[in-house]
């Protein structure tokens, strides 16, 4: 049984961004080959997308052209889903898992009166709708859902599926935009970098990060110095810059920095997809927890299960006899 | 205009989870608010402070006794509550939450909506759009930072890789917040107090239709493919272990070491 796919392909500069190419391939599985599969791409001109056809490896590219796609916006682009949708009579909406996804995904789904099946790793076809696997409980569980009616609404997880290789869409379609700029409610005024701090994470060989579980700030001294005996900086979960404990600059994950270091320590950090996505280019990962079942361990290539207060400078002082 | 604040009831985070049958063991779970709706109820109550909302209200679907979160919520200094009192496993559907949601919304003469990015437990990270989806309001995801200017709401959104985007929305508007978008504020004790007094209206959701809407089928642990090895041992020994192994698979040497 299979069915058509649609997948929302973004633009970046250096042309299509890496999760559109995972869509791509997430679709051509589900839909039995790249025949079954349609991409939308909304643009403010068709003649935007003159090249990037030769690199969609679709069945259709559908261009939604239209002055409101001018710059992306929550509601322009489900406008453009949807309409790309009914031009292609996919039964499946395969959208990123992302703040893009995030954005557009329920907008669509709440057109289509059902809910999506979000942050989903694998796929498959219901007679009347899709069952989906996806994660739960901040990436502790995995959970199997099923999404009865079609077409069904899902946003796939980063690195669930490797990214499609560049090919030609077989054939392209250019439908103009059922909205104007003057129907959309919210309107894109720039996107700029959050701002970079004097650190920088992504050079250094040795991380050190720590997790919410070590309990408060007042307990990040033991991390410092375990980073000073490794010769490493300290990074953060997310956890811990959002209450203030160490900057937000400091932050790894997809949010934050993309660290690939020599050696990554993981100090009372769980490991949600989010925080796994910015360290999982690590050569060693090491992972400190009192949850056995933490996600963290999943990454890594050696653990210790215990308290982090106790295993840390445990460590620190083994490092140090080690030399 | 009202400021409305989109809570859920969850597991505590520090409970010790086990899957049993399609979710997770529920017996003997401490219960509290989503952390992620704690920012969004601060928000909102920093919209009414900055002068932009009438009264603050908090809203949540869930059993009886999630009527906690809403208290909770009012000890803040939310201004008053709604309950829709459903099971709670019908909150495994995303879709009748947000229906049943947005209908109540429709009536509470929202400027700004807020809801928190996911709720820690089913993680769907929806609720708040769908909610936006169904009344035609404007939406934004993973806001970390929020401006009100000339009647228009001007929203910060987290993208990847240390981007963002800022965006104008009109009103009225769902916001799904980021963690970090705000310190929320503790409940004092005269806040407590008078929570005690502020009014918390009540309704009966009806069932939804068996077969509807999204259903749960199996909760697991995920299957690791190359998991750690799992050092034994006191934490000396565990860590007298782990050096020689971090060495070899990282190749670094240290700034103690013996040159």
């Amino acid at each position: 049984m299979s069915r058509r796919v649609l997948v929302l392909a973004e633009r970046s500069e250096s042309g299509i961004t890496d999760a559109s190419y995972e869509l791509l391939e997430a679709a051509s599985r589900l839909a039995g080959g790249q025949d079954g599969v349609s991409a939308v791409l909304p643009v403010a001109d068709a003649s935007e997308a003159e090249g990037l056809r030769e690199v969609l490896p679709a069945g259709e590219l559908l261009l939604v052209e239209g002055p409101a796609h001018a710059s992306p916006t929550a509601d322009g682009t489900a406008a453009a889903v949807l309409h790309a949708r009914e031009a292609s009579g996919a039964e499946c909406i395969l959208l990123p898992h992302d703040p893009v996804g995030w954005d557009v995904a329920p907008l669509v789904a709440a057109r289509l009166g059902t809910a999506a099946a979000t942050a989903v790793s694998a796929l498959s076809w219901r007679e009347d709708g899709i069952a989906a696997k996806r994660s739960a409980f901040l990436g502790k569980f995995v959970q199997e859902v099923e999404a009865p009616g079609l077409p069904a609404v899902a946003t796939v997880e980063r690195g669930a599926f490797p990214a499609r290789e560049p090919g030609p869409a077989l054939s392209v379609r250019i439908l103009p935009s059922p909205v104007g700029p003057g129907d959309l409610r919210s309107r894109l005024v720039e996107v700029r970098d959050a701002g970079a701090g004097g650190v920088d994470l992504t050079a250094a060989d040795v991380v050190v990060a720590a997790g919410r579980g070590l309990g408060g700030p007042e307990n990040l001294d033991i991390v410092h110095e375990l980073a000073a005996a490794l010769g490493g900086v300290v990074g953060a979960s997310r956890a811990v810059t959002d209450a203030g404990w160490l900057p937000h600059e400091l932050q790894i994950g997809s949010s934050g920095a993309t660290v690939s270091p020599k050696l990554y320590v993981a100090c009372a950090i769980s490991g949600a997809i989010q925080h796994l996505v910015g360290m999982r280019g690590s050569r060693f990962v090491v992972a400190i927890n009192k949850d056995p079942d933490a996600p963290i361990f999943g990454a890594a290539d050696v653990g210790i299960v215990g308290d982090a207060l106790e295993v840390i400078p445990a460590v620190t002082e083994a490092v140090r006899n080690s030399g | 205009m009202n400021a409305v604040a989109l809570v859920k009831q969850v597991p505590d985070r520090n409970s010790a989870f086990r899957p049993a049958g399609d979710w997770i063991d529920e017996s003997s779970l401490g219960y509290g608010i989503n952390d992620y709706d704690r920012y969004a109820v601060e928000a909102a109550l920093a919209l009414k402070e900055a002068g932009h909302a009438a009264e603050t209200v908090a809203v949540t679907a869930g059993p009886a006794d999630a009527g906690q979160v809403l208290r909770s919520c009012l000890a803040m200094g939310a201004d008053r509550g709604v309950h829709l009192i459903t099971d709670r496993a019908h909150l495994a559907d995303p879709f009748f939450v947000a229906r049943a949601l947005a209908d109540a919304v429709s009536g509470l003469d929202a400027g700004v909506v807020f809801a928190g990015l996911l709720a820690e437990d089913s993680g769907h990270g929806q609720v708040g759009g769908l909610v936006a989806g169904l009344l035609g309001y404007s939406f934004a995801s993973a806001a970390t930072g929020l401006h009100f200017r000339n009647g228009r709401l001007e929203v910060h959104r987290e993208l990847e890789g240390g981007r963002i985007a800022v965006v104008e929305l009109r009103l009225p508007a769902v916001v799904a917040v980021q963690t970090g978008i705000n310190t929320p504020r503790y409940a004092s004790l005269r806040g407590i107090m008078a929570s005690r007094r502020k009014p918390v209206e009540r309704m009966e959701l009806a069932a939804p239709a068996d077969g509807a809407g999204l259903r749960r089928l199996t909760l697991s642990r995920p299957e690791r493919g190359a998991s750690a090895e799992i050092l034994q041992g006191s934490p000396q020994e565990a860590a007298a272990a782990l050096v020689p192994r971090m060495r070899a698979g990282a190749g670094v040497s240290f700034p103690g070491d013996a040159s």
